[in-house]
């Protein structure tokens, strides 16, 4: 693997930048690899755009913006409407499928991976663990990063006391996710 | 709703080993030898006549159209314990949940109740409870101890609310467990926000 790069988009209050420091840290502490994080929040933080730009490397990574992102994970149709056409072509889209309607104007051969994981994380018990429930699928999706670094990641990342539910959340997304995955887009 | 990570094994102060699984349709005969085998002062601080046929119908359906989270503790397939949040579904106190235990006197002192009420409170707070309440009465204090080691408070007194089985007048202690801090740090945690803005 050269270099990946992903960006998280969605609404303020989704757990966008969680989900990508998530990845982030699962990526650089806990698989080794090379990460960087940059987040884009609007000027409220419930509600309005908001997004994350990680890159996953095996070498230093010289510049961290994502211009032209090989992954993208969108959690709001306002980030697909901005981040939809920057998509690599041939890249991969994961969307949250209840709150993101695709289009045709995604860029030649993207790779397209819904989930409904409002509703997983509502019969999870919090519709909080959205952004989990997304990481999860993520890793189950596109393998980029180990599920053992992603377990590590999650735990390490989340309040005391809402570790189970949280993993739970990550199993949910990833078996999902892996199923989607083996079934082709 | 399914709640995953059951059955499980619980090991008892004394080394006991028990089962410790949601309780499920079919388990209304089961429930009621429980309860018809507790001594009736025991079975004086539930609400219900739990020795009935129609109670344990209605107990069932109660869980099965998740208004109650409901584990039961079983050695040798007979129950020996059981315990129940309720959660109501609408309305303004949705959020919070009540909680009763109950607990055969043969398998009473050996931390079950402070077992099965841990895995409920846990249960509960990652299914959206951000409260949990549970009634005791004064004089129960094995009762009073358990809940206090999960957190509970007193928050209120009800003077002379139950009349024991010797027709004496006692008061009922409402305590409550707000655990509406653990996943309000989550919710800061997703808020998505610089913290330069706030």
């Amino acid at each position: 693997m050269a270099k990946t790069e992903i960006r998280i988009g969605g609404l303020g209050g989704q757990g966008v930048i969680l989900c990508g420091m998530i990845i982030g840290k699962a990526a650089a502490i806990y698989d080794g690899k090379h990460a960087t994080l940059i987040q884009a929040f609007g000027p409220e933080a419930r509600g309005s755009a908001c997004s994350a730009q990680v890159t996953v490397a095996d070498q230093v990574i010289g510049y961290p913006y994502v211009k032209q992102p090989d992954v993208l994970v969108l959690m709001s149709q306002d980030a697909y409407a901005q981040f939809g056409p920057t998509l690599k072509p041939g890249g991969r889209l994961l969307y949250e499928e209840e709150l993101v309607k695709v289009d045709q104007k995604l860029p030649a051969g993207a790779l397209t991976f819904g989930i409904p994981a409002t509703r997983f994380a509502e019969e999870l018990g919090r519709r909080l663990v959205l952004n989990i429930v997304m990481a999860g699928f993520f890793t189950g999706v596109t393998g980029l990063v180990s599920t053992e670094a992603m377990e590590k990641a999650v735990k390490a990342s989340v309040p005391k006391g809402t570790e189970d539910l949280n993993m739970r959340a990550l199993r949910k997304g990833l078996e999902f996710g892996q199923s989607v995955a083996a079934k082709g887009n | 709703m399914k709640l995953e990570g059951f059955p499980r094994s619980v090991t008892l102060r004394d080394g006991t080993l028990l089962t410790v699984r949601p309780t499920k349709g079919g388990d209304q005969a089961a429930l009621l030898a429980f309860y018809r085998e507790m001594p009736q002062e025991d079975r004086l601080f539930l609400k219900d006549d739990v020795t009935t046929e129609p109670w344990a119908d209605r107990f069932i359906r109660r869980i099965e159209r998740n208004e109650a989270l409901s584990l039961v503790a079983e050695t040798d397939g007979r129950i020996v314990a059981e315990a129940t949040l309720y959660r109501p579904q609408h309305g303004w106190s949705a959020h919070v949940g009540e909680l009763r235990v109950a607990v055969a006197r043969s398998h009473r002192r050996k931390g079950l109740a402070t077992a099965l009420a841990g895995m409920l409170v846990k249960l509960a707070t990652d299914q959206g409870a951000d409260k949990i309440v549970v009634e005791v009465v004064e004089n129960q204090v094995p009762a009073l101890r358990t809940f206090a080691k999960l957190g509970f408070q007193q928050e209120a007194v009800l003077r002379g609310h139950v009349r024991d089985i010797r027709g004496a007048r006692r008061d009922l202690l409402v305590l409550s467990n707000d655990v509406s801090h653990i996943w309000a740090a989550m919710e800061a945690l997703v808020a998505d926000s610089s913290p330069e803005v706030h």
